[in-house]
């Protein structure tokens, strides 16, 4: 790469990826230029420069040995006494579960090599999946295999048997049963399971003292309690996006977060590519705080919380009793915007998140129903979760002060840790200490389990029987993956020992809920069993819709206002949830989709309130609300309302593993008051581990490329539908593959909604290693499939792109030209492959990448890595220390379909091989496959006009296309009065 | 001044430079060739196992197939090792209270799997795949060697790359008709169809894709 000069980034207002990327910061300018920053530091370095020269010589020395290894016979094979059902040694078997996250089920396949769970896909069956999944579900084998995860008993601290604790559980058992349960207090999170509300039904109906208690740290309530004030019962809401025109999100989760947004993920995507959708949507998005959501939409207003409660009240008035938008307050845009809502009458849906009061729920569910979006655009059903009315805040608020009281004996947690989680207003901890007899009952241990009298291991789900529902109420019945790993009960298990039904397996219970129900009630139950088994899904089992009207009363409710100052907004980690992946530490090192911090969550702080207060990325401030006071670093975040601080749930576990512990900053204590906050800079630094400013694309002085992202609106590409095209150069040298077969990607940049769970698929298919923080800060993350995140404008209110990067697979590859070994090399077939053990590690390949796709060990981080040999994927090789590795089209993925298509005699061309990204997308943003094929999808996406390759002036002829950007705004709304 | 080093001394010089030169290259040498012996490679050893079996006995004197016990050959990358169970469908009738099956006997008593030693062993960055093989005509004796004559079992071809690469460049010599796969005497009649013959009838990819570093490593 040439030199980078002042003048070889974009200006500002051009495409930026960071702010000191914007305002040309020269240390980041000097730091970009640099292929390996961290090891030109050393060298510069003159009293370390003999360390560095050691060090590049052992690396290469090493990388020579790791070829050396002969493969001599050695080693033993061990067959089974009898062959075990169904498995048969190097053939995969596939089994339906869910992945439960807050009560809701996404349904899962899971993959197994001669018996062990090696990969998560989603579940074509399942209506919350259709085939996609989540980062989380994808992160989901490294949480079974987990070394840090429960696996002993502990009472008050010290090691006890399963003797005695079933001994501890009769006798609850017993006390419950002569006090009639006075006392007694059952804790779970949200659950939807059908087993366990029968189990606490009974629970209940027999101690009818005892009380069960929900708390979920990132809840729903106020969304909840919105729709008691409409209809007068809970309902849940389940959107159809693909029959939606307009969407409007008023501080919405809707991609990313609120229950099934997997499935809305593919159902808004269906209507955003212009080439192959009929008729665009238009997505306006007002919010404090960029969501996924806002970072996709054709509008976003950057709306505090003041100004968001002035929305509301006015869209409320215009849109239910026609009273103009137009009030005094309220943003210009909005008019347009009511316009655009009602000329779209019964396909225009508004979307509420869950930080909206709960009157404000209410007028959005009126406004909708005004909006005739009701059985089109959404449908309402009956709640999913079990103890659907009560809040989740008021009950675990009720709990905590009978625990201060002395009111509860005996306290029993099922996999909830709400002494990490609890608002910091109630003193949970403290009020546990008063508790006699607490059994705390998880997965991990954690803050809750150091504090209870006896901490219990929870079986992971995939070592048990239980039931879940997804996001419409489709039922799925988990059955167990492996045998357990290190023992453990499952929470229907604990329950039935509270009955007295003792020896009744999970499995029987899971049976008895189900007898009824499957196969009409009569002698077909096992047939059905196995069928709902097999197929992920019990049919029939949605929720059904619900039939209330909606109360007069809601259209004159008025949302109470929001308090001058500084709003302090509270949203799950995106890749922690509420704290409990901590130990997971794939979702520890996914850079988060706007921020690309990895392993912190420090606060988000506008632009413009740092400037004022003097705060850069990674200084430190006191914060304090009503319920308490921390210390954590700022980060500053582009697009957010200047009067609101985003903070992330879930850093700063204290007991949570080797892992887990101690990563970020535990923001618990600072909620459950009334959503102002106060903060002053403390003066202290921190280093935050954000990868933002990593594998910089950097264009030559002079170079018209100034734009990676291209975009263009609904209109531009109406009148000239190729407008990412660029013209022809000539060329002196282009020899192209001559195989038949030629692999291709496309990526459809109007579908990327930067969700992040093709970047765990990638990991979990390809063996991809994480290197902790401190490497991270040294630029070397290993992720082969990265999501690069631009912004474009003023860092006030820039708009955002996704753009996934891995490997271009260029046809005339820059990487290959200078490899000395060959150890990267073209196929016939347009694959650039990557030799390990041919590589010595002269890293000269992704020195000379303009893509930056390339990733170097430099350590052996894999070894490195606490996890058992068996849940690695046994297809793809291990990589060790000083070896150079990156995407490889899932080269694994396309042998095994060409075995398989060769055996049963299929013609070449046809086979089908779907890359882990391209499977694990809930948009469909990927499509793989054979160019030349003239009936696969890839060939026909390649003719999209939209098809551009990226970097197009350096020849390289990639495999992998994208497809432009085409957003679709209103005419009448100007950059400028938004 | 006395002189420092006595006459002799230049003549154990003398053995000691030609000394040192001769180990160097030795040593290049032993580099160069011991892992080109049989004997690094293994070739040829048998390998010591807790049951004596003998595939001459099984597949050459019974004539039992090599799928009776190898279940999975045709359909999965591993050939698949008998399990106890299936030593046990004859050795419940036969031999019953023959002293060499005594692990097998106890494998099954005590549901403790039999620990066989390796004889054929890859390295983990090396994919192969019984089943393709098999699909294109490859028989097992290209690999296994005449099995049916080993009383002990035995590497019968050295595994190095190019063993691999020479079959993967010109495959149709090796390609037999689909009955004879598993036939450890085959030979090549004029009745037999041309190697050209049998390249097209199993769609074989001669050179380009079959000589991939993709097709083996991963």
């Amino acid at each position: 790469m040439p030199s980078v000069g002042d003048t070889a980034f974009r200006a500002p207002g051009r495409q930026w990826r960071s702010l000191a990327e914007l305002e040309r910061d020269p240390a980041f300018l000097d730091r970009a230029a640099q292929e390996f920053p961290i090891l030109r530091d050393a060298l510069s370095e003159p009293h370390k420069r003999r360390h560095v020269l050691r060090l590049i010589a052992a690396s290469l020395a090493m990388g020579g040995l790791a070829g050396c290894y002969s493969g001599e016979p050695s080693g033993v094979l061990i067959p089974e006494v009898r062959f075990p059902p169904e498995i048969v040694a190097g053939l995969p078997n596939h089994y339906a579960t869910a992945h439960v996250l807050s009560g809701y089920a996404l349904g899962t396949v899971v993959t197994h090599q001669m018996g062990r769970p090696i990969k998560v896909e989603g579940n074509p069956n399942h209506p919350s999946s259709l085939g996609a999944t989540d980062p989380y579900a994808q992160a989901e084998v490294l949480g079974f295999y987990d070394p840090d995860r429960a696996m002993d008993i502990t009472r008050a601290g010290t090691p006890a048997s399963v003797q005695t604790l079933l001994a501890a559980l009769v006798s609850v058992q017993g006390v419950a049963a002569a006090t009639r349960g006075a006392g007694l207090r059952i804790l779970t999170g949200d659950t939807s399971s059908p087993t366990l509300a029968r189990l606490m039904g009974r629970v209940l109906a027999a101690y009818p003292e005892a009380r069960w208690h929900v708390w979920e740290p990132v809840n729903r309530d106020r969304a909840m309690r919105g729709a008691v004030l409409a209809y007068g019962q809970p309902v849940e809401t389940v959107a159809r996006l693909e029959n939606a025109d307009v969407i409007l999100g008023l501080d919405s989760d809707l991609l990313g977060g609120v229950p099934g947004w997997v499935r809305y993920a593919r159902d808004f995507a269906s209507r955003r590519n212009p080439v192959r959708t009929q008729a665009m949507s238009r997505v306006y998005a007002a919010e404090a705080s960029p969501t996924l959501l806002g970072s996709v939409a054709d509008h976003r207003f950057v709306t505090g919380a003041q100004e968001l409660d002035a929305v509301v009240v006015a869209l409320g008035h215009s849109l239910l009793q026609g009273a103009p938008a137009t009030l005094p307050g309220v943003p210009a845009w909005l008019a347009p915007v009511v316009a655009d809502l009602k000329a779209h009458r019964g396909r225009a849906f508004i979307h509420a998140g869950p930080a909206l009061s709960a009157e404000g729920h209410a007028l959005v569910h009126a406004m909708n129903e005004a909006l005739g979006g009701r059985g089109s655009t959404y449908e309402l059903v009956e709640p999913v979760l079990d103890q659907p009315a009560a809040s989740r805040a008021e009950s675990i608020a009720a709990l905590a002060e009978d625990m201060h009281a002395g009111r509860v004996t005996t306290l029993v947690m099922i996999d909830t840790n709400p002494v990490f989680t609890a608002p910091g207003t109630l003193g949970f901890a403290d009020a546990l200490a008063r508790v006699p007899l607490s059994i705390a009952l998880s997965k991990w241990p954690d803050e809750t389990g150091r504090l209870a009298t006896w901490s219990v291991p929870m079986a992971h789900p995939w070592e048990t029987w239980s039931d879940a529902r997804g996001h419409d109420g489709t039922v799925t019945i988990m059955q167990p993956m492996a045998l357990p790993l290190y023992g453990g009960l499952s929470a229907t298990e604990l329950v039935g020992r509270l009955l007295g039904a003792e020896g009744e397996t999970p499995r029987a219970m899971v049976q008895a809920t189900w007898r009824d129900q499957l196969g009409g009630g009569g002698g077909d139950f096992d047939a059905a069993w196995h069928q709902a088994l097999a197929k992920g899904v019990v049919p029939g089992s949605a929720s059904a819709k619900a039939t209330a009207s909606l109360r007069d009363s809601a259209a004159t409710l008025s949302p109470p206002p929001s308090p001058p100052g500084l709003h302090i907004l509270f949203r799950p980690d995106p890749r922690l949830w509420d704290g409990r992946f901590a130990s997971n530490p794939w979702l520890q090192e996914l850079p988060d989709p706007l921020t690309k911090l990895t392993w912190d969550n420090p606060l988000l702080v506008s632009p413009d309130l740092a400037g004022q207060m003097g705060l850069r990325n990674g200084d430190k401030v006191n914060l304090r609300t009503g319920a308490g006071a921390i210390s954590l670093p700022i980060w500053v975040h582009p697009g957010q309302a200047r009067d609101t601080v985003l903070a992330w749930l879930g850093g700063g576990r204290r007991t949570a593993g080797g892992v887990g512990t101690d990563n970020g900053w535990d923001v618990y204590p600072l909620t459950g008051a009334d959503g102002l906050a106060v903060m002053e800079p403390t003066g202290n630094q921190v280093e935050l581990a954000s990868t933002i400013h990593h594998n910089v694309i950097v264009f030559p002085p002079g170079s018209e490329l100034d734009k990676i992202i291209k975009h263009a609106t609904l209109d531009v590409f109406q009148q000239n539908p190729a407008f990412a095209k660029e013209p022809e150069k000539p060329e002196i040298y282009h020899r192209k593959p001559a195989d038949p077969t030629a692999w291709a990607m496309t990526v459809d940049l109007n579908r990327c909604i930067g969700c992040n769970a093709c970047v765990i698929a990638c990991q979990a298919e390809n063996n991809v290693p994480t290197v902790g923080k401190e490497q991270v800060l040294m630029e070397r993350e290993m992720h082969w499939l990265r999501i690069d995140r631009y912004y474009e404008g003023t860092p006030d209110a820039p708009d955002a792109f996704f753009q996934p990067m891995l490997c271009m697979h260029c046809e005339k590859a820059p990487c290959e030209l200078v490899c000395p070994p060959g150890a990267t090399v073209h196929d016939s077939e347009g694959l650039n492959l990557m030799v390990y053990n041919r590589c010595i590690g002269t890293r000269f390949c992704s020195n000379n990448c303009p893509y930056k796709v390339r990733r170097f060990n430099f350590y052996p981080y894999a070894y490195r890595m606490n996890r058992p040999a068996v849940s690695w994927n046994n297809n793809v090789t291990m990589r060790s220390g000083g070896v150079m590795e990156k995407c490889t089209y899932c080269v694994q993925r396309i042998w095994s379909a060409r075995i398989i298509a060769d055996q049963a005699n299929i013609p070449d061309g046809t086979i089908e091989v779907r890359t882990a990204c391209q499977a694990a997308c809930p948009t469909q943003v990927f499509t793989f496959g054979d160019q030349n094929n003239p009936g696969s999808d890839v060939h026909a996406r390649k003719q999209s006009p939209l098809d551009y390759a990226l970097l197009e002036d350096q020849h390289t002829h990639p495999r992998t296309t994208y497809e432009a950007l085409v957003r679709n705004p209103n005419p009448a709304i100007s950059k400028e009065s938004a | 001044m006395a002189a420092l080093f006595r006459p002799q001394a230049n003549l154990l010089a003398k053995f000691g430079f030609i000394g040192i030169v001769v180990s160097i290259l030795a040593g290049i040498g032993w580099w160069w060739g011991y892992p080109r012996t049989n004997y690094s490679r293994q070739e040829f050893w048998t390998v010591h196992q807790p049951v004596m079996f003998s595939h001459e006995h099984h597949v050459g004197g019974l004539g039992i197939d090599c799928r009776f016990c190898h279940t999975s050959v045709t359909t999965s990358s591993n050939a698949g090792m008998p399990p106890t169970y299936t030593c046990m469908t004859c050795h419940s009738q036969v031999w019953t209270n023959a002293e060499m099956l005594a692990p097998v006997r106890q494998s099954l008593a005590r549901n403790e799997p039999i620990v066989w030693h390796r004889v054929y062993n890859l390295p983990d960055y090396t994919f192969f795949d019984h089943s393709i093989h098999i699909t294109k005509g490859v028989g097992c004796a290209e690999c296994h060697g005449e099995i049916n004559r080993m009383p002990l079992t035995y590497k019968a071809v050295d595994l190095e790359m190019t063993f691999c690469i020479d079959c993967h460049q010109n495959p149709a010599p090796h390609l037999r008709p689909r009955t004879e796969i598993f036939n450890m005497e085959w030979t090549r009649t004029a009745a037999t169809p041309s190697p050209r013959q049998l390249m097209a009838e199993y769609n074989v990819r001669a050179g380009g894709v079959l000589l991939e570093c993709s097709t083996c490593h991963r």
